[in-house]
């Protein structure tokens, strides 16, 4: 059973008894597991490679479906309501819980029109409520600056880093109440991933947020909560001061010291 | 309804849409493919490999002037064509590479490959038939070739270039001089990517009718003379199939199923040897 | 004697590769040679002229060109949209079962002979087209159809081909802002593919307005133009099909030689936009 800390505040997620099998793999990749996301927090998933951790960030917003075959079990609870239901409606649920990820996706087309896309998609027309709200996401992503001369330009002509807080913006233009980031920094340079970090950490004020990294120095940096996976379980998941500076798990404290990665 | 709504239903009606139009597709495909199986298998037998063309009306009729016709012609263009295509695909690859000279054979090929086959047909009119005076299996095949030649040129540079640079410098580390090198580790290393060029090359070339018809132009009888007017698998099967004889457009289905199961299956076997190459 | 070998090597080599420069230069020269007799007597009359009639010496080719854009035009407005439509099945909806195999098959299928698609078009689609719109069925809507099905195969191939270039990644974050499939299909893929999709589909019409055997049988070889497209036609493959081997006199042959160098003109520039502006070729390790 896994070590898990009581979480104080509301939660914004709550996985249990969670299980996922990709399609046709004979064992299920993610197991029993059961994890409180706190709202308006920033919770880091660490672990090694293969241990699950994109797998069940992933589960969050149910982007596994795009892909024919794969099985879920038990629950995560989102507005008290279980997301893995069948009738469950997935445009309503992505729009709630955004998604970055690990190399940026600025899509082919302008600037504005990629921060523009998800509220044009809920059918947003009114010129004036879009450039206001486009402004305010690429002001909310720390990119404003840089872009605002150049919105009818070419989004894949920004650099990496700003491409990644364009996509960021994208996601918050849509006033998501939860962003799941898939490893945000691992296609930057260290000057671009600690705008992002910090980018990540004002974001919380509005958002709860789930960060995979590989990096731990930066879920020591950026997370209130850690949770450590290995194997398809849930080892720990505590206080992230706490859990670098005194870990209750053996397991734990190998991970973090480097034993084994 | 919402906005979100309406893009669901422009959705599933977009999804539906698309479903049947791959299977009206489909159909279509599946139907010429069927009619083929079938006038085929209905009008081979052995007769047809054994005897040649015949007036109408004839039971000893076949097609085995054609097949021979077809064989040679073909042949003649392979042999002609496919140690030219791999040695000028040699000089892009290997010497030429990204000189200005090298990009523009690639893309005057590339454009070749997709020109229209009659045109070539045209030219060889001019400077083989005109001259001889007489239509010839020579000049089908020198169609042909002109056809095959830039399909086999840009599959071996396509394929050489994807030997790795290491293996080139190894070999030319332990002194080896360029042609050596290239005859005997490059080639060797893509062999396989040239040889399903060389079959695709020639699945193609087998194929076609345009360019033979005022070149090797038909003969209804067995012919083996090269420089006389040929059969043809592809023009017999244009001839018989136009003709009102019942008979001779049996013939002509059978021609037209012996045709594409030997295009198909040189498709299928480069498919195997490309599926082997990845494997690996 | 290594270094002598090499450069015989070499050089045979560079030889050749330049040698295929020649014959396509010398396929443009050799044709405009060929046509001067035409040319020369016949000039503008020879595209702009409707009339054809070898036996009288007029050579108007506009019915033969008519005939070429509208059987092309017609098989491109049939064939594209349901190319894209197997496209999109092929790459996003099939079933993983259904995909290889579809999407093998269609590649096979481009590689039948056209004349078995013109065969076909003979002897169970033009009884069809006659019993539905009436007339002989010999008609340019035949000829328009039949090319259309013959392209399908390699325009939805390629289709597929360029849907496919899209990261995952890139189509995953759309749907992860709440997208459907055909938003993601026509905000993200569509627009990521577009240069290799407008591409393809131009190199398709520069090769339908040159085939000759899928429309030969089903065509007709009728000089008129008639906006009616149960009516035979011709078209410039057509003609040259047809009428090569019945060409007796010198100008009736330079006039077939002008057709040729017309058709090759057409089908050398449709290609070469297709390939510069769309298909730009991606070198190998850039």
């Amino acid at each position: 059973m896994a070590t898990i800390t009581q979480i104080l505040e509301e939660k914004a997620l709550e996985v249990k008894n969670f299980e996922f099998t990709y399609a046709g793999a004979d064992a299920p990749s993610i197991k029993k597991l059961d994890m409180p996301i706190a709202k308006n927090s920033i919770t880091a998933l660490i672990g090694p490679s293969g241990c699950g951790k994109t797998t069940l960030l992933r589960s969050f917003n149910r982007i596994h479906d795009l892909y024919p075959g794969n099985k879920y079990e038990g629950e995560i609870l989102f507005k008290d309501r279980n997301i893995l239901t069948p009738k469950e409606d997935l445009i309503n649920l992505r729009i709630k819980i955004g998604m970055i990820f690990q190399k940026p996706t600025a899509f082919p087309m302008s600037i504005y029109d990629n921060v523009a896309y998800g509220m044009r998609l809920q059918g947003i027309k009114n010129k004036t409520e879009l450039e206001g709200r486009v402004e305010k996401a690429l002001t909310d992503a720390a990119i404003w600056k840089e872009v605002k001369d150049r919105l009818k330009h070419d989004a894949n002509g920004l650099s990496g880093g700003q491409q990644q807080r364009l996509c960021i913006a994208r996601a918050i233009a849509v006033e998501p109440e939860v962003l799941l980031f898939d490893e945000p920094t691992s296609a930057l340079d260290p000057i671009s991933t600690a705008g992002i970090e910090e980018l990540v950490v004002e974001l919380k004020e509005k958002v709860s947020i789930i960060i995979v990294t590989h990096n731990m120095q930066q879920a020591a940096r950026v997370s209130d909560y850690t949770g450590f996976m290995y194997l398809g379980e849930l080892i720990e998941l505590g206080r992230t001061e706490e859990m670098f500076v005194t870990p209750r798990e053996k397991l734990t404290e190998e991970y973090i010291t480097g034993k084994f990665g | 309804m919402t906005h979100t709504e309406k893009r669901i239903l422009t959705n599933k009606i977009v999804m539906t849409l698309s479903t049947l139009s791959a299977m009206v597709g489909m159909t279509f495909l599946f139907w010429i493919l069927g009619i083929l199986v079938i006038n085929g298998i209905d009008a081979l037998n052995w007769t047809i490999f054994s005897e040649a063309g015949a007036p109408p009306g004839y039971e000893e009729s076949g097609l085995k002037h054609a097949l021979i016709g077809q064989l040679m012609i073909v042949g003649v263009a392979t042999f002609a064509g496919v140690p030219l295509g791999i040695l000028a695909g040699t000089y892009l690859s290997e010497y030429g590479q990204q000189s200005k000279l090298a990009e523009t054979i690639r893309d005057i090929s590339d454009i070749m490959m997709s020109a229209p086959s009659i045109v070539i047909g045209a030219f060889v009119y001019a400077i083989v038939v005109a001259p001889m005076g007489h239509f010839s299996g020579w000049a089908g095949s020198v169609a042909l070739t002109i056809i095959m030649l830039p399909i086999i040129l840009r599959t071996t540079d396509d394929m050489l270039q994807l030997v790795p640079s290491t293996l080139r410098e190894a070999a030319f580390a332990l002194g080896a001089p360029k042609y050596k090198v290239i005859m005997q580790v490059v080639y060797r290393g893509a062999k396989v990517g040239i040889l399903t060029g060389v079959l695709l090359g020639v699945a193609r070339v087998a194929g076609e009718t345009a360019p033979l018809l005022f070149t090797s132009f038909n003969d209804n009888f067995l012919n083996t003379d090269m420089n006389q007017p040929m059969a043809s698998l592809t023009v017999t099967m244009f001839n018989y199939a136009t003709s009102p004889y019942e008979d001779w457009q049996k013939l002509g289905w059978a021609a037209a199923f012996i045709l594409s199961m030997f295009i198909l299956g040189l498709n299928i076997i480069a498919r195997v040897f490309l599926m082997k190459k990845k494997g690996k | 004697m290594n270094l002598i070998l090499d450069k015989i090597f070499a050089h045979t080599t560079k030889f050749i590769a330049l040698g295929v420069l020649l014959i396509v230069a010398w396929i443009f020269t050799e044709l405009f040679q060929q046509s001067l007799v035409s040319i020369q007597s016949s000039g503008f009359d020879f595209v702009t002229q409707t009339k054809w009639a070898p036996n009288l010496e007029k050579f108007g080719a506009l019915p033969a060109i008519y005939g070429s854009v509208v059987s092309t035009f017609l098989a491109m407005v049939l064939a594209v949209p349901v190319a894209i439509g197997v496209a999109i099945f092929l790459s996003e909806l099939a079933p993983a079962k259904l995909k290889s195999p579809v999407g093998v098959s269609i590649e096979l299928l481009a590689a039948i002979p056209s004349v078995i698609y013109g065969m076909w078009g003979l002897f169970y689609f033009v009884p069809i087209i006659r019993d539905i719109v009436g007339g002989v069925g010999i008609s340019m809507l035949s000829a328009g159809i039949v090319l259309s099905i013959m392209i399908l195969p390699f325009m939805a191939a390629v289709t597929r081909d360029a849907m496919n270039t899209t990261p995952d990644i890139l189509k995953e974050s759309a749907y992860a802002l709440g997208g459907t499939k055909w938003d993601v299909i026509k905000d993200v893929v569509m627009p990521y593919a577009k240069a290799g999709i407008i591409g393809s589909f131009i190199l398709a019409l520069g090769r339908a307005i040159g085939e000759t055997m899928a429309v030969t049988f089903v065509m007709g070889n009728v000089h008129k133009i008639s906006l009616d497209l149960t009516q035979p036609a011709t078209s410039i493959p057509v003609t040259l099909a047809n009428e090569f081997n019945e060409a007796d006199t010198g100008i009736y042959y330079s006039s077939l030689f002008e057709l040729s160098l017309l058709l090759l003109v057409i089908s050398f520039t449709i290609i070469s936009i297709a390939k510069f502006y769309f298909l730009r070729r991606k070198r190998l390790g850039a």
